[in-house]
């Protein structure tokens, strides 16, 4: 995909980050995303983060598991979000920024449901509601 | 009876205070509020800017220094432990402000309670007891609130905030802080919180700030418990994340 076009998207983002309630968001590459496309095989609703867990397989056949952060419950929700938005066995890509150190961990940008709407991850993080 | 309804009525009317700005028939505050953009048509709403935190000699070295290294690690994608990121609260008066959480305001005549949706904060502040000596109050994490209606304007004061409990900006406090806010309607859905903090022993003057809600009558406040925190703090105070199968 056209990465400089990305790369130009999360420079604009990284600006526009909310105050955070939980952590320091630094512990991402936000000058970095990384497109998985895969298999749910978890979708926590939990704070203080919500969570997808995804298997992505690539094009040789390896399978690589994300752990995928979010916003919380309640600034999801407020981006159209719901408990129910995604379960085990459904095919989702994610478009995220990696963790710089945790290898498979990332955070959510944006994420195409398999009914193909596409919901960001909080202000400033992919389509608002 | 009539009569002296009437009566009791037409003085009423003489009173100082106009009629929902009494101290017997104060604006309610009741509702969720959310943190106000000031942007179109609440521009007109936008905080007044923060003053200066002045903290005395001995107190703001170490301090910025701590800043400094907080912004370094940070930097680095290594940030540095927080209480927040051990899913500890804010408390008092943090909490009022945490990302874009709102808080939710629940006026009783003889105690209002404020609900921070993130973390599930709650705040009491008492109507009808004066305030105690500040060495009576067990210091926490929302010490002790005593409440006055000054005109239509609620004032809160705090004592008893411990402190290793986050103080504004990151600054230390002692446990001679002193918090008093000023709640003021400025529009029916539009409420402003004036936050002064007093330290005798860290503070060289009282810092103000200002934070500004809007009123969200339809928000149901969610629900909010720390029980999936993947984050943690490693031998050397670095925040780090945990990735499930690795």
């Amino acid at each position: 995909m056209n990465s400089r076009l990305l790369n130009g998207l999360a420079v604009a983002v990284l600006l526009v980050v909310p105050a955070l309630a939980h952590h320091s968001f630094t512990m991402f590459d936000m000058t970095k995303q990384v497109t998985v496309v895969g298999t749910v095989t978890g979708f926590e609703w939990t704070n203080p983060h919500c969570y997808i867990e995804i298997d992505a397989t690539n094009e040789s056949g390896t399978v690589k598991h994300w752990s995928i952060e979010m916003g919380s419950p309640s600034i999801l929700q407020q981006g159209g979000w719901k408990f129910s938005s995604l379960k085990k066995g459904d095919k989702a890509t994610l478009v995220i920024n990696p963790h710089k150190s945790e290898p498979g961990g990332g955070f959510l940008f944006s994420a195409t449901l398999p009914d193909g709407r596409v919901l960001g991850n909080g202000p400033g993080r992919g389509p608002q509601k | 009876m009539k009569k002296f309804l009437h009566a009791a009525l037409a003085v009423s009317t003489l009173l100082p205070f106009a009629i929902g700005q009494s101290p017997k028939n104060p604006p309610d505050l009741t509702g969720v509020w959310s943190p106000l953009r000031a942007t179109g048509e609440y521009a007109k709403f936008a905080p007044p800017a923060a003053g200066p935190l002045v903290l005395k000699p001995e107190y703001s070295k170490p301090y910025e220094a701590r800043r400094a290294m907080e912004a370094e690690a940070s930097k680095r994608g290594e940030p540095l432990a927080t209480g927040g990121a051990q899913c500890i609260p804010y408390g008092v008066p943090t909490m009022m402000r945490i990302a874009s959480y709102p808080v939710e305001i629940l006026q009783l005549p003889k105690q209002i309670t404020i609900i921070g949706e993130a973390f599930s904060e709650v705040r009491r502040v008492f109507m009808d007891k004066p305030q105690a000596p500040v060495d009576d109050v067990a210091p926490g994490y929302y010490g002790r609130s005593a409440g006055h209606w000054d005109g239509d304007t609620l004032v809160v004061d705090t004592i008893g905030i411990k402190p290793s409990v986050n103080g504004y900006l990151g600054m230390p406090h002692s446990e001679k802080m002193r918090v008093t806010e000023r709640f003021k309607l400025l529009a029916p859905d539009v409420l402003h919180d004036q936050i002064t903090i007093e330290d005798p022993v860290v503070l060289e003057k009282p810092v103000s700030y200002t934070l500004a809600f809007r009123r969200m009558p339809d928000y149901e406040m969610v629900e909010f418990v720390c029980d999936n925190n993947r984050e943690y703090v490693d031998e050397k105070g670095i925040v780090r994340m945990r990735v499930k199968g690795q």
